[in-house]
């Protein structure tokens, strides 16, 4: 057996001997998967809504109704003017503003076209336009209710308007719709998740951190305590090869990453179905690449810290950058054209892509080619920075 | 020159604007015992990482078991132990891995670091720990056992750095004995202290002073050349120049 041998047994050891470590790897995919990908959820729930009626007529208070139905909302009040109801809020009594104007059922009877006007707080964006699109929806579909004469004897349609602004509250409003029936319904076809389920989006990005936590930061932490232990000095002192050094620690903890890949991903696929349509090679060749890769990353940043803490923050650093750069959360397409060729340097929009379109898109590695490529040579790369940088002699 | 096993000219260490070791040269003879000396703080341990080839000079040449220092460090390597100050093996292992590890590391058969681990476990009296961790065990036994490391590949040369750091005086003279057992097996053995007591075991010393060697020679001959009783007086005459202190 060579010194790679027993370097890897010493580390097997030094596992072992842990009781820390073997929880953490467990631990960390189990609650990462379980838990993260029903938190981090994009559905919008409980917005606040006030209402501005200045009809007080049947038909209001059916379309009242009709948006009670709704779980998304809750009921923040009636208010008797606009300006009262944007001093709520201001103070944050209300996340959104529906006004009705007076005359709305005589004017429905007539067959006139109807605004009604939104004001949604788009201090939290998210939950602004989301709540405004929840309600502007349930307007359009009460108002084809209407016209379909489901409720009342009087038959014609309401329009809605709606715009949400920045800090604060919303002004403005604008008419969509009108006439007697829809003319035209668009009807979207979600491909790939079809009910557009924000898990299925989470769950690979949750696997995605698992390999960075554990194939990096393990890696990261391994070499950054035997410094501070002083052990590293007794290894220096041999004769071992920088390579088989470093490459122990890479397998080593490329090893227990896959471990807590695998773990991620049964729990990926038996909890929220996630499946490998394009093939499990496809899937388990980019994720050993992108381990290799976070662990040569780990390893360099330990090349250069002294102590664990200041090893830690410059992976949090670093890793915060892969997170948020890479495609994980927000779409790359997305981003300024400036940090779209930037995403071309990290190795993690590589694999976020392999890890998508296999799961999602069923697609497989002729598919996929650039990004394997581009993923193993940041793999090789990285890694022989990882030894050139290890210093035995200062 | 081909009985000395380390030759040393105007080796320079500095840091910065300080200048741990200041141009020191000496040699070191096969098979001798020998003892560098030195408050704390004087550049032992600083000289000693330039020959185990774990730092770089400033300047200045050295050559170690043949080599270059400069060049040929991973070489040197191979035929040198090490027994660091700062105790630094594995504590989370047992005895018999940090000694099956570091065998295999230097490339040693699994059958050969079997034998010698037994031959030098008896020897030591470790065979009722070897299945202890290290952490577990007292100082004395681990500096023990970082000895026993440190000559398990049958090196060439002994570096140990203070091998008897907070050890008491009684398992002090046993450790000599180990030193002297080695010894006489073949190794030379290159000790660093600041217990002045220790260097009359020494065949030749070196005495450090603010990073300068400031006398070189047999215990008898630095006794005579200084006119003092002891080793200890012939470090107190040199110390008095001294500007470092801890």
């Amino acid at each position: 057996m060579a010194a790679f041998g027993y370097l890897i047994v010493k580390e097997m050891k030094q596992f072992n001997s842990n009781r820390f470590m073997p929880f953490v790897l467990v631990l960390l995919p189990v609650v990462l998967m379980l838990f993260v990908p029903l938190l981090a959820n994009m559905e919008i729930r409980n917005v606040r809504l006030m209402i501005v009626d200045h009809d007080r007529s049947t038909t209001s208070a059916l379309l009242t109704d009709r948006i009670a139905q709704s779980e998304y909302f809750r009921f923040a009040g009636y208010c008797d003017t606009y300006s009262g109801a944007v001093d709520e809020m201001g103070m944050g009594h209300t996340d959104i503003i529906m006004e009705i104007p007076a005359g709305m059922e005589r004017d429905i009877g007539r067959g006139e076209q109807v605004e009604i006007f939104i004001a949604a707080n788009a201090v939290n964006s998210t939950k602004g336009s989301i709540g405004g699109g929840y309600l502007s929806s349930i307007i359009t579909d009460f108002s084809e209710e209407l016209a379909a004469g489901l409720y009342a004897p009087d038959a014609p349609v309401q329009a809605s308007g709606q715009e949400s602004s920045g800090a604060g509250a919303a002004l403005s409003g604008d008419v969509i719709g009108g006439g007697a029936t829809m003319p035209l319904t668009v009807s979207p076809q979600f491909r790939y998740n079809p009910h557009l389920d924000y898990k299925l989006f989470m769950v690979p990005a949750m696997m995605i951190v698992v390999i960075i936590l554990i194939g990096g930061f393990f890696a990261t932490m391994s070499i950054v305590s035997e410094k501070e232990a002083g052990t590293i000095e007794q290894i220096n002192v041999t004769p071992v090869r920088k390579r088989d050094f470093i490459s122990s620690k890479v397998v080593f903890y490329g090893i227990l990453g896959l471990i807590a890949f695998t773990l991620a991903f049964l729990i990926g696929h038996f909890v929220y179905g996630l499946a490998p349509h394009g093939g499990l090679p496809e899937l388990y060749v980019g994720a050993v690449l992108f381990l290799v890769f976070m662990a040569g990353f780990g390893l360099i940043i330990s090349n250069y810290s002294d102590t664990l803490l200041q090893s830690v923050f410059l992976m949090l650093f670093f890793v915060l950058i892969f997170m948020l750069m890479s495609g994980i959360f927000t779409p790359v397409s997305s981003m300024e054209t400036w940090a779209q060729y930037l995403t071309y340097f990290l190795p993690t929009t590589y694999f976020v892509n392999i890890l998508r379109a296999v799961c999602l898109k069923g697609s497989q590695f002729s598919d996929l080619t650039f990004n394997y490529i581009m993923l193993s040579v940041f793999a090789v790369l990285i890694n022989v920075i990882a030894i050139v940088t290890y210093k035995k002699q200062r | 020159m081909e009985d000395n096993v380390i030759q040393v000219e105007h080796l320079t260490k500095k840091f910065g604007s300080f200048t741990a070791v200041d141009d020191i040269t000496f040699e070191v003879r096969k098979g001798e015992i020998f003892g560098f000396l030195g408050a704390n703080g004087a550049g032992k341990t600083t000289a000693m990482k330039m020959l185990t080839g774990l730092s770089f000079p400033t300047s200045g040449k050295g050559m170690v078991a043949g080599y270059d220092i400069w060049t040929q460090s991973e070489l040197i390597k191979k035929n040198i132990g090490y027994m660091s100050q700062k105790f630094a093996l594995y504590s989370d292992l047992t005895v018999r891995d940090n000694i099956g590890i570091f065998g295999g590391i230097y490339g040693m058969k699994r059958a050969d670091v079997r034998r010698r681990a037994t031959e030098l476990m008896e020897r030591l009296g470790f065979m009722s720990e070897k299945d202890v961790r290290v952490k577990e065990l007292p100082q004395g036994w681990k500096q023990k056992l970082a000895f026993l490391v440190a000559v398990i590949h049958n090196p060439r040369i002994l570096f140990l750095d203070e091998p008897t750091g907070g050890v008491d005086p009684a398992a002090r003279r046993q450790f000599w004995e180990l030193i002297y057992d080695v010894v006489d097996s073949g190794i030379t053995a290159f000790v660093t202290t600041h217990y002045m007591d220790e260097a009359e075991y020494c065949s030749r010393i070196s005495m450090m002073v603010d990073g300068r060697i400031e006398a070189l020679g047999s215990p008898a001959e630095l006794k005579s050349e200084f006119g003092a009783g002891s080793i200890a007086d012939v470090f107190d005459i040199l110390a008095r120049g001294a500007k470092r202190s801890e």
